[in-house]
C-alpha cells in the first residue's frame, strides 16, 4: 500500500526541478538588487547633499560666481597679474605645511597685487574624516570674506589646525577664529549672525562640487594662469619665478 | 564520463575562481558601502564620467559589488553572477587604464578611498593585474558555472549546474 506513493514522491524528487522555482529566486534576488541600488543612490545623494542648499545660496562677497573661489584680493590686483587659483581643504596637513611655508609669500604677492588670488575651500575631507568640519570652516571663512577678512581668518584657521588629522574644529572653535583675525565690534555681531545661519554652507558645498567638476581632486592643488603648479617642484623661488614668468 | 576525475577537479577550480571573485567583490563593497559621499568622488576622479552619473555610479556600485559577490560565494545563479562580475571586471580594467595613459595619478578607489594622490604613490600596475585575474575568474564561470558546492546544483539541478 505505501510502496506506490513512495515511489512516486522518488520520481519526482529525482526529476529536475521546473523552471517556476528559479525564476521565482531569480525575481526575488533581482528585486532586492533593484531596491538596494535605488535606495543607496538616493541616500548617497542626500548625505553628500551635493548642489548646496538650493540654488538661492547666498555668495561671500569676493566669490567668482556660484561654485566660485573667493578672490582674496580683487582691489589691489593689478591688470597683468596672473590668476593664482588655490585649492585647499581646511583639514588637509599638507594644505596646512603650504600655508606654513608659502602662505606669507602669497599673501604678500596678493597685497602687492602681483598675482590675482582665488582660494577654492574644498571640503571632501569630510567624507573621508566622518565630521563635517571642512564644511563648517570654509563657510566660516566666507562670512570672514564678508567683513573683508578672508585672508586673516583663513590664515588663522591653519595656524590652528589640529595636529591630528580629523580631530576637526568645534563651532567654538570656528567663532574663536573670527576674533583672532581681528573681526570686532559690529563686524563680529554680523559675521557671528552669517555663521549661526549658516548662510554660506550651501556656497562651500557648491565650491567642492565645482572643484571636482574642474578635475580637482586632491589638496592643495595650486593653478597658475590655470596650469598646475607641480608640488615636488615648489619652492619659493620656483613660485616667484613662475609668476614672473605669467605676467603679462 | 570518460574522466570524473578531471570533471570533479574542474568543479574545484571553478570553486575557486567563485570564492576569489566573490571574496573581493564582497570585501570591496563593503569598505565603500558605508562612504557613499567617498566612493562617489572616487568614480568621479576617473574624469570620464560626467559629474551626476559618476556620483549615481559611486553609490551604486558598492551594493552591486556585495549583492554579486554573495551571490558569487552562495554558487546561486553562478553564471548570471560571473559575467556580471565579468562586465565590472572590465569597466574597471578600462577606467584604470585610461587613468594610467592620461597621466592621472589617483587612487582606483577599488576598496574605499580613492582619489589624487602623489604619483609616487600609483599602483596602476598591480591593480590592472589584480582585475585581470579577477576577469579570468569570471570568464572561467561564465564559460563552466558549475563549481563544487555551489547551490545552483542543489536547488535547481543537473542542467542548471
Amino acid at each position: 500500500m505505501t510502496s506506490r506513493p513512495d515511489a512516486s514522491a522518488k520520481l519526482k524528487a529525482a526529476a529536475p526541478k521546473p523552471g517556476p522555482n528559479r525564476i521565482l529566486i531569480g525575481g526575488i534576488i533581482a528585486a532586492v538588487a533593484i531596491l538596494g541600488i535605488v535606495l543607496a543612490v538616493i541616500l548617497g545623494s542626500s548625505s553628500t547633499g551635493s548642489g548646496g542648499t538650493s540654488g538661492s545660496s547666498a555668495l561671500p562677497q569676493g566669490a567668482t560666481g556660484t561654485g566660485g573661489g573667493i578672490v582674496a584680493n580683487a582691489s589691489t590686483a593689478k591688470a597683468g597679474a596672473p590668476t593664482l587659483d588655490l585649492y585647499e581643504d581646511f583639514q588637509c596637513p599638507v594644505c596646512g605645511k603650504l600655508e606654513q611655508v608659502f602662505g606669507q609669500q602669497i599673501s604678500s604677492m596678493a597685497k602687492a597685487g602681483d598675482i590675482k588670488l582665488v582660494v577654492h575651500m574644498m571640503s571632501f575631507l569630510d567624507a573621508k574624516l566622518g565630521d563635517d568640519s571642512s564644511v563648517r570652516a570654509a563657510a566660516a571663512a566666507a562670512c570672514a570674506a564678508d567683513q573683508g577678512k578672508f585672508l586673516d581668518y583663513h590664515g588663522v584657521v591653519y595656524a590652528n589646525q589640529p595636529a591630528q588629522e580629523g580631530a576637526g574644529y568645534t563651532d567654538a572653535d570656528l567663532m574663536g577664529f573670527a576674533s583672532k583675525a581681528g573681526i570686532s565690534g559690529s563686524a563680529l555681531t554680523t559675521w557671528t549672525k552669517c555663521f549661526d545661519a549658516r548662510t554660506h554652507l550651501g556656497y562651500a558645498k557648491d565650491v567642492e562640487t565645482a572643484a571636482e567638476k574642474a578635475g580637482v581632486f586632491s589638496t592643495p592643488t595650486l593653478k597658475l594662469n590655470g596650469k598646475d603648479l607641480p608640488l615636488q617642484q615648489l619652492s619659493q623661488q620656483y613660485l616667484s619665478d613662475q609668476v614672473k614668468a605669467a605676467t603679462k | 564520463m570518460a574522466s570524473r576525475r578531471g570533471e570533479r577537479r574542474a568543479d574545484l577550480v571553478g570553486l575557486v575562481a567563485r570564492l576569489a571573485l566573490g571574496g573581493v567583490l564582497v570585501v570591496a563593497g563593503a569598505l565603500k558601502v558605508a562612504e557613499p559621499a567617498q566612493s562617489a568622488m572616487a568614480v568621479r576622479a576617473y574624469q570620464l564620467l560626467p559629474y551626476d552619473l559618476a556620483g549615481v555610479i559611486g553609490h551604486a556600485l558598492p551594493v552591486v559589488e556585495i549583492l554579486l559577490g554573495l551571490l558569487l560565494l552562495a554558487g546561486l545563479f553562478t553564471r548570471v553572477a560571473a559575467v556580471l562580475g565579468g562586465l565590472l571586471m572590465v569597466a574597471f580594467e578600462i577606467g584604470i587604464l585610461s587613468a594610467w595613459a592620461r597621466g592621472l595619478s589617483i587612487d582606483c578607489g577599488c576598496f574605499g578611498g580613492g582619489g589624487t594622490i602623489a604619483a609616487s604613490q600609483t599602483h596602476y600596475l598591480s591593480e590592472v593585474l589584480r582585475d585581470a585575474g579577477l576577469l579570468l575568474c569570471a570568464a572561467w564561470l561564465t564559460v563552466r558555472p558549475r563549481t563544487a558546492y555551489g547551490l545552483d546544483h542543489r536547488l535547481f539541478g543537473q542542467e542548471h549546474s
